[in-house]
């Protein structure tokens, strides 16, 4: 029988889409690279995506998992055809245990879906990527994915407690759990961030944060970026953590403003989102540490969000900014690079150069608390040579953070987008330990082929030493 | 083949999406079925593909365009401006041209020609109303059964078309209203609290003989041509009028596209469009209209997709309701489609249902037995899910009905 006889067998014809429109629109997610699907499955139960990846195995396919597709790295994106395992019809939120702060959940929850359902018990999932509206948790736990308030509470990596995964045999895999210490090897940090290449997540055991009792959030505007740059890396010298520290530069904050009218300030060389958590006596204490030092940096204006629903109104500016790009051409390359934060002012300066070098317009936003740089190339991929153009100005960039010691990527993930760069960061020795564990995980290269590791990564065929200072 | 009418997307306008997906969950179909084929992007994308000519309009593009609701809630939280709205259009008239089936010609001919026939939507409103007298569901097909259980009693409502009113009060200028294809046989008792309204703020109300139904049925099904026809008759119709009023959210919001329907002129018209409700909270706002101090109770707010999503007006149907002495209940902060959608709640019954069943939820658990809706589709669905226990009834009416007895009687200045 065929491959597609089989899947229609196990989950009905509704759930299994195999015509060339349907694979067509499988083929991408919110990156740059298409792929080539097979078929796409959408199994609801952990037992589904165990017989799913037997039959997958007996046809000799890869199987690729996939979220919300929200990932900007081609991680979803199969590249030789294979079964695209889709989890959005799994987003039950199985129990949400208030008393020990934490949830079993379905991977196809989305991840604002599960903070909305923890409100009532005054909780929320910390980690919030921009694209928190609509990615899911296991697309989160696959990427090991941040935002902006992950400068504080760390990325979801630090927010996984337990996870139940389907294995390249079709056994299913309980790692972790509500005790605080899992005896045994921790086999959670390695499947944490493996970007869909050892398993599939099909339960999430996540740990669940209380809402902070007060909060500020200051807007912050300048006259240049080294200004906005200074300012960041003066708060967090000055000892303070904020909950986030969020930059967007004058082109990014026209788009947005374009769209959502919510009286940013247009004529800003750079603005700054500053926000602090906790009692109000420290929140307005560190509200005012933020306020002078940026008072010391020149700011031009520092505005106060005065309620719940302007505080909402300028995360929802912020949170929206890469769909905001579409307005400035038809095509954007975004990167997700990390530099240290004393190094800030100057990779701004060169990252702009670069832009003017290749003739690539620069919009610029990203999480300036922990150094994690997004800068976005705008072109039109219909223009002969523009692509070619933005590819050779990413891989400046990336050299350019990782000289600066900085790392490869801040929270997107590897996937197809940074994997042959890999080697930029990583000795033969690290590559190699990689590798094995992907070879005892996944001996026939099942899960997600050719993602995160480059070919030849078991075979010492790389090697650039790490660079000197790397912060990671 | 690829696209063959002028209509067809743009690569202009497709290319506005970036594929972010921040839209997905905002998607009813999406939520419905966890399908990217059956969200924005991917609509979007399959739009894409066959403009790339990696796809045919084939009946796989047909399925994916057509279990679309044409709520637009997509395009209001698409912060790349992705004109979602008029690229579904122009696909739909993709599929009119290239996939005439029976069903298609027969929905051209009644929401493109018989909408347009005031004599035909009299006469249907005649057999209809002697079916809602007797009762007689039975005889109509399964598709329409439910939706019709939730009209309003048809026999005996008056008519505003080509009529007019004298402000009374200071005079404020001339407002025109758009009577409507059906809001006017079959929702009268909306136009009236509009008329009131306007009157009462010192509006002179024309209701223009020449024109015909807005078109935005005919728009959103793909029958362009007969859309345009309609959209000129209008700008014609409309002319010299400052303020133009629709009580019908879907209508307000197509009208507010004329500029694509009838070219400059129309876009000249579309610039004076106003929904009732943004006209009526701006009344109230400045004065002119009352504000009632006797408390009503709550009222459950159903944003329809047209106002909220494609006008993105949201605040003016709440401070209306509480001018009324309403307090508003906020039912759904996605506000996402009861699935009424027009036409949708007869050609895909069961998503409609489904979705309707959602939205009547919602509303049970608000713990108000009224609701207020500014869309006739809408509050069609609503009746017909809630039952008689429950009232749904235009904001506008429900002011109306407090400024009328803020007066003590129905006052003989705003008789007519
Ligand atoms: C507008 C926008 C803003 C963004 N902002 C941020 C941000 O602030 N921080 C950030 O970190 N990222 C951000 N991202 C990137 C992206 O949203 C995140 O990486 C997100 O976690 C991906 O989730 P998803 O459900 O869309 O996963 P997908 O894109 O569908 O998949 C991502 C990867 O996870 C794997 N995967 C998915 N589900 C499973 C599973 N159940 N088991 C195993 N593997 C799985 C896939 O194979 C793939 O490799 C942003 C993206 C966009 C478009
Ligand atoms: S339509 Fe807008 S929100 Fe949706 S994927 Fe495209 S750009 Fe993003
Ligand atoms: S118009 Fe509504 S149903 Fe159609 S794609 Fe947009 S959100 Fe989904």
């Amino acid at each position: 029988m065929s491959l597609q006889t089989d899947l229609i067998g196990l989950l009905g014809t509704d759930r299994v889409l195999a015509s060339g429109l349907d694979r067509y629109l499988y083929g991408k997610d919110a990156g740059v690279y298409r792929g080539e699907v097979t078929v796409v499955a959408l199994p609801e139960t952990t037992e589904e995506v165990a017989e799913i990846v037997r039959i997958a195995a007996r046809h000799g396919v890869p199987v690729v998992p996939r979220g919300a597709g929200t990932g900007l790295a081609g991680g979803a994106v199969p590249l030789g055809g294979g079964v695209v395992v889709a989890t959005t019809r799994m987003n039950q939120i199985f129990e949400i245990d208030a008393a020990n702060r934490c949830a079993w959940v379905g991977p196809g929850v989305i991840n604002l879906d599960l903070s909305r359902a923890a409100e009532p018990y005054g909780l929320h999932f910390a980690p919030d990527p921009s694209s928190q509206s609509a990615c899911t948790i296991g697309g989160n736990v696959a990427n090991n994915s941040g935002g902006p308030h992950c400068l504080a509470e760390g990325s979801t990596v630090n927010h996984v407690l337990g996870l139940e995964v389907v294995l390249a045999d079709g056994d299913v895999l309980v790692v972790g759990g509500k005790a605080p210490d899992p005896i045994g090897l921790d086999l959670r940090g390695i499947l944490v961030g493996s970007e869909g290449t050892l398993g599939i997540v099909t339960k999430a055991l996540v740990r669940l944060t209380p809402n902070p009792p007060d909060v500020r959030t200051l807007l912050i505007t300048f006259d240049s970026v080294e200004d906005a740059a200074a300012t960041v890396s003066g708060v967090i010298a000055a000892g303070l953590v904020p909950a986030a520290l969020e930059m967007m530069d004058q082109r990014m904050t026209q788009a947005v403003e374009n769209w959502l009218g919510a009286g940013l300030p247009t004529d800003a060389a750079a603005i700054l989102l500053a926000e602090v958590t906790g009692d109000t006596p420290a929140v307005e204490a560190e509200a005012d540490v933020i306020r002078a030092v940026a008072t010391e940096h020149r700011a031009r204006e520092i505005r106060l969000a005065r309620d719940e629903a302007e505080r909402a109104l300028l995360w929802k500016g912020r949170k929206s900014a890469f769909g905001a790009v579409a307005q400035a051409a038809p095509d954007y390359y975004l990167h997700d690079t990390v530099v240290p934060r004393t190094k800030l002012v100057e990779t701004m300066r060169e990252v702009y150069e670069i832009g003017e070098r290749y003739g690539l317009t620069m919009m610029n936003v990203f999480h300036a608390g922990d150094g994690n740089l997004h800068p976005l190339m705008m072109f039109d991929a219909s223009e002969p040579g523009a692509l070619e153009r933005v590819h050779a100005a990413a891989d400046e960039l990336v050299e350019l953070c990782v000289r600066n010691g900085g790392v490869l990527s801040g929270e997107h993930g590897i996937g197809k987008e940074k994997r042959d760069l890999m080697h930029l960061m990583f000795t033969p020795v690290d590559l190699d330990a990689q590798a094995r564990i992907k070879e005892a995980f996944d001996p026939e290269g099942r899960f997600n082929p050719e993602k995160v590791l480059p070919a030849g990564s078991r075979c010492f065929d790389f090697g650039r030493p790490i660079p000197e200072g790397a912060w990671i | 083949m690829g696209y063959v009418t002028a209509e067809a997307p743009t690569r202009v306008e497709l290319a506005t999406c970036v594929q972010c997906g921040l839209c997905l969950p905002h998607c009813p179909t999406f939520r419905l079925t966890g399908l990217e084929t059956a969200s924005p992007r991917g609509r979007l994308m399959a739009m894409s593909a066959v403009l790339e000519g990696f796809a045919e309009v084939d009946d796989v593009f047909v399925e994916i365009i057509d279990f679309c609701l044409g709520c637009r809630a997509c395009e209001a939280v698409c912060p790349g401006l992705t004109p979602y709205g008029r690229v579904l259009e122009g696909a739909r008239a993709e599929i009119a041209t290239q996939h005439p089936t029976p069903s298609r010609r027969l929905r051209r001919w009644v929401l493109g020609r018989a909408l347009a026939t005031r004599g035909f939507v009299s006469a249907a409103t005649a057999v209809a109303a002697v079916v809602q007298r007797l009762g007689a569901t039975w005889i109509l097909p399964a598709a329409v059964r439910r939706s019709f259980t939730g009209l309003r009693p048809l026999a005996g409502r008056e008519r505003w078309i080509g009529r007019s009113a004298e402000p009374v009060a200071d005079p404020l200028g001339t407002a025109a209203l758009l009577a409507g294809c059906v809001m006017d046989p079959w929702f009268s008792s909306v136009h009236e609290a509009t008329v009131g309204l306007l009157r009462r703020a010192g509006y002179r109300v024309v209701v223009p003989e020449a024109q015909t139904c807005c078109g935005a049925l005919a728009a959103h099904d793909g029958h362009a041509s007969e859309a345009r026809r309609m959209a000129r008759r209008n700008v014609a119709a409309f002319a010299g009028f400052d303020l133009i009023v629709a009580d019908a959210a879907g209508c307000s919001a197509h009208l507010k596209e004329y500029g694509h329907w009838a070219g400059d002129v129309g876009g000249a018209m579309a610039e004076r469009v106003r929904d009732v409700t943004e006209v009526v909270a701006e009344l109230i706002a400045d004065g002119r209209l009352p504000r009632s101090e006797l408390p009503r109770g709550p009222v459950a707010v159903q944003d329809p997709c047209h106002l909220r999503h494609a006008q993105r007006v949201v605040e003016a149907p709440r401070t209306i309701l509480r001018a009324a002495g309403y307090e508003p209940v906020e039912i759904d902060q996605d506000a996402m489609c009861c699935g009424a959608a027009g036409t949708y709640a007869i050609l895909r019954p069961d998503t409609s249902l489904e979705l309707g069943r959602r939205k009547a939820d919602q509303v049970r658990a608000a713990g108000s037995t009224v609701v207020a809706s500014a869309n006739p589709g809408c509050e069609m669905q609503l009746r017909s899910l809630l039952g008689p226990a429950y009232r749904v009834a235009h904001p506008v009416e429900l002011y109306w009905e407090a400024v009328v007895e803020m007066a003590g009687r129905v006052p003989a200045e705003v008789d007519r």
